[in-house]
């Protein structure tokens, strides 16, 4: 057996295995909802086994392949692949590799060096959220109708669940925040994601159900740049996303507090304050009159979907 | 680390955190591509692959372009499995058809563009979407068929006649048989995800450094809407099965742009400009690229100019 596809063999073999300790820890740690929509994380899961399972048989194939070149030398015999076509040596490793060509050493440790980049960057732990560059580039969609199946949404949402029936977001928002239940039930502020304010600009009905209550929403801080001549005004975002965080747009509604703000850019923040939705600039629009702010921890589900 | 000018601000943090997103959603789907090239490769005779393609080249290239209906995978997984039946036998123009049309005219995509265009034409969108992909790709095969292979393929992807590479489906037991498959799915998975990785990472590059703002003024000029959301398409890279409730909230661009977005972003993205690599000659993908961008841009402003009441 050739030193090369015996170390091939190798590289792939190790590659699928750290490739699959790695994406079943961010499965089980939770992390995968960091970057995907929770209806692919099973399938990324389930790659995951498979990366285990394809690096088991590539052991094996190392495995039997050592073995029976052990067992040629000992015997002299040029059986192999079940063929029995009395190949030599070497045209039995290639023909074990038949499946794609050995690499050189050069390629070999380039394609290694970019495989594992991945994984290093995972270790980093320092991807898990956007910066606000990201954000200004993407721009912040405060416009339900410029959010992906929002259309679908809205009219579900007014034909089947009206708000009053229930303090629980009506749109299709992941409401994992663990404050917003017990906050409903113990009488305190309606909990309310940045999607409802979003809806309730489109929709009267639903815009009447908590116009002027008390009402509480957690979100990124954002400083706003333009818009804002009293310097009293901020936006409080959430990151919608389709499939993964690459294509998260950011949604946010405007929050309106007259004291200082010491929160970081992107610093997760609880807003308790009042729904108001005046015509600004020829259009209706969402600001929300806080009288708190506060920081808080990022909520377990950082995404509205 | 940033970067930063007028239309390009560069986080590296965010170009992390996008990478790793499109991997980890890509992954899955190149990894089932794989293993269904290793079971093409293991289980699928090759005189049965030919036998069943109509002996007519160009009925052959039409039900290429069809069998993404029953046969459907997605763009990312679909490099390996038609690296894989070029392998076996499948004439090049008849996988690049299937390899263009099958992210489009697969169901999963059929309904999720029907579910969100609803209430914006949302047939007139599915099938539009499903006629130009489904042609274009026909094109792209008729055109490829009168070139030889040797031009367009990567080394060693030709079809095996009489060299060392033969036929392993229905010998051994098994274990052997799984043992071999998980092999060829292992070399393929590495082989094309060497490319994805570079592709993941050109995509995540652009979809957050570039302000996405900047095309927004382009909208009102229909073939400059059209050529923009084609390049949108490219640099987002978004999975054909999703790409639908992105290009949905783009309101402020005519539908033929829209169009253009969904029949063009399957066939020709980032990574997929990256992935193609493992199966096609750099100046094969380079000619494709220009020639989708052309073809799919002169038709959808052919149809702006129809003035469809949508």
């Amino acid at each position: 057996m050739k030193n090369s596809t015996f170390l091939q063999g190798l590289r792939d073999s190790l590659l699928l295995l750290l490739w699959g300790v790695f994406v079943l820890w961010l499965s089980f740690s939770g992390q995968l909802s960091t970057y995907l929509h929770p209806s692919l994380q099973p399938y990324t899961s389930a790659a995951g086994v498979i990366f285990l399972l394809l690096a088991f048989f590539g052991f094996r194939s190392l495995f039997t392949l050592q073995v029976t070149h052990e067992h040629h030398e000992h015997h002299g015999h040029h059986e192999c692949c079940g063929n029995h076509l009395g190949h030599d040596h070497a045209e039995q490793a290639k023909e074990h590799q038949h499946h794609g060509a050995v690499d050189g050493m050069g390629a070999m440790i380039f394609k290694t060096i970019l495989l594992l980049l991945p994984l290093a960057i995972i270790v980093s732990g320092k991807a898990t959220a956007y910066s606000i560059t990201t954000i200004y580039n993407r721009g912040v969609v405060d416009n339900i109708n410029k959010l992906p199946s929002a259309k679908a949404g809205a009219a579900a949402a007014a034909s089947a669940a009206p708000f009053a029936k229930s303090t629980a977001s009506v749109t299709t928002v992941a409401t994992s925040d663990a404050s917003s239940s017990a906050l409903a039930s113990s009488g305190g502020p309606m909990p309310l994601q940045v999607i409802d304010m979003l809806y309730a600009v489109q929709m009267p009905s639903y815009r009447e159900e908590f116009e002027g209550k008390e009402v509480e929403l957690i979100g990124q801080y954002i400083p706003m740049t333009t818009g804002n001549p009293k310097g009293d005004r901020f936006q409080a975002i959430r990151m919608f996303i389709t499939c993964c965080a690459a294509d998260a747009k950011p949604v946010g509604v405007t929050v309106e507090y007259p004291k200082p703000l010491k929160v970081s850019e992107m610093g997760w923040v609880k807003i308790t304050g009042k729904p108001t939705f005046p015509m600004e600039g020829g259009r209706r629009t969402a600001v929300l009159n806080a009288t708190k702010v506060e920081e808080c921890p990022a909520p377990s589900e950082p995404f509205v979907y | 680390m940033t970067l930063s000018t007028a239309w390009f601000h560069f986080s590296f943090s965010d170009f992390q955190y996008a990478f790793l997103s499109i991997l980890l959603e890509g992954l899955p789907f190149l990894l089932g591509g794989a293993i269904l090239s290793g079971l093409l490769e293991e289980f699928l005779p090759q005189s049965l692959m030919t036998s069943l393609l109509p002996k007519n080249p160009r009925t052959a290239i039409i039900v290429s372009g069809l069998l993404g209906v029953i046969f459907p995978v997605c763009e990312c997984g679909i490099v390996p499995v038609v690296r894989r039946l070029l392998k076996k036998g499948l004439p090049v123009s008849c996988g690049i058809t299937y390899m263009l049309a099958a992210p489009i005219v697969n169901p999963l995509v059929i309904l999720s563009t029907l579910a969100a265009f609803r209430g914006q034409g949302a047939w007139e969108m599915t099938i539009l979407r499903f006629g130009l992909g489904f042609t274009v790709a026909i094109m792209a095969g008729w055109i490829v068929s009168y070139f030889a292979p040797f031009s367009i393929l990567r080394p060693g992807l030709l079809a095996p006649e009489n060299d060392h590479e033969h036929d392993h489906s229905g010998s051994g037991g098994m274990v052997d048989r799984l043992q071999s498959t998980a092999s060829v799915a292992t070399r393929d998975f590495l082989d094309v995800a060497v490319y994805f990785v570079i592709g993941a990472a050109a995509a995540s590059l652009f979809s957050t450094a570039v302000n996405q703002e900047i095309i927004l003024p382009l909208a009102a000029n229909p073939p400059l809407a059209i050529v923009s959301l084609m390049g949108l398409a490219t640099i987002l890279s978004v999975c054909s099965t999703t790409d639908a409730f992105i290009a949905a909230t783009l309101t402020t661009f005519p539908m033929a742009a829209k169009l253009a977005f969904l029949v063009f972003g399957p066939m020709l993205d980032f990574k997929l400009l990256f992935l193609y690599g493992a199966a096609f000659s750099k100046r094969f993908i380079l000619s494709l690229a220009l020639g989708l961008f052309v073809v799919i841009g002169l038709l959808c402003w052919r149809i702006s100019s129809l003035n469809l009441a949508w």
